[in-house]
């Protein structure tokens, strides 16, 4: 069964310290610009910053879901542009904006995460094989 | 707690392309996987690797090989080409290199690649990061 693209939902995810400090801890990344208020404050930034990667989390939760898995299916590429920062108390939402079924079973989307401001902080294009089972 | 002292600080001028660090050894476990698979750290079931698994072990390679991302770098693009799908728990290891330096629009980009395979020796992804390097050519650290 293919997933319906209306069934893709947006995803939202609220950016917290906590959040920033376990992921500099899961992938051993802790850049003052982080994890040191101090040193984030006398920076270009102003202020404490989040890993790139937590702007794209609400597009993999967001894909995952759609999908039905855990893991993206073999065959899939994911391109991403960060455009923007993303700071501690930002809220920010995966949206779809396009979606072309290629090949049977196989889609190229481009996505958007946007804060609650509407900044766009991170583009997304990808492909993506619908799993057999799915 | 704070731990600012693992930084690198490779200028542009170091580094070379196509050198190779690596390959090295990590698990994908289940804890890692939980804590991705989901709001991050917010412990999700997942049988297999999230995606998001996998800037993560990036990061880990890049401090394993270069001492991470130097500070003042900004992250630019990222891109993933999944290959197989990694059951939790799994052994990995992750080689990284530099791909391309080059000076677009008065600025350093270095491109990261990285490679991901199973025990068996399997392509699990591949990949590459895009980072405005913080030094240029002729500048230092």
């Amino acid at each position: 069964m293919t997933p319906e693209l209306n069934e893709f939902t947006a995803i939202t995810d609220t950016v917290t310290q906590e959040r920033i400090d376990t992921y500099a801890e899961l992938s051993t990344d802790f850049n003052p610009l982080h994890v040191d208020p101090e040193a984030a404050a006398a920076s270009e930034f102003g202020g404490i910053i989040a890993h790139g990667p937590i702007a794209l989390h609400a597009f993999f939760r967001a894909i995952t879901g759609w999908l039905g898995v855990d893991a993206l299916p073999a065959g899939s590429t994911v391109s991403v542009a960060y455009r923007a920062p993303t700071r501690p108390d930002d809220e920010v939402t995966c949206e779809l904006r396009e979606m072309t079924e290629i090949e049977p079973g196989k889609f190229e989307l481009s996505a958007e995460c946007l804060t609650q401001d509407g900044t766009v902080v991170v583009s997304v294009r990808a492909t993506v094989t619908v799993p057999e089972a799915a | 707690m704070t731990k600012t002292g693992e930084l690198s600080n490779i200028p542009y001028d170091d580094l070379v392309v196509d050198q190779r660090f690596g390959p090295y050894d990590e698990v994908v476990t289940a804890h890692l996987a939980s804590r991705l698979a989901g709001p991050i750290g917010a412990p999700t079931v997942a049988s297999f690797a999230p995606p998001a698994v996998y800037p993560v072990l990036f990061l880990r390679a890049l401090r394993r090989a270069m001492g991470g991302i130097p500070a003042g770098s900004i992250l630019a693009k990222q891109e993933l080409e999944f290959v197989r799908e990694l059951p939790v728990d799994s052994p990995v290891a992750v080689t990284t290199w530099v791909g391309a330096k080059e000076i677009k629009r008065d600025r350093p980009f270095v491109t990261i690649e990285f490679e991901i395979r199973d025990a068996e020796d399997q392509v699990i992804l591949t990949g590459r990061k895009v980072i405005v390097w913080p030094t240029g050519p002729g500048e230092q650290a």
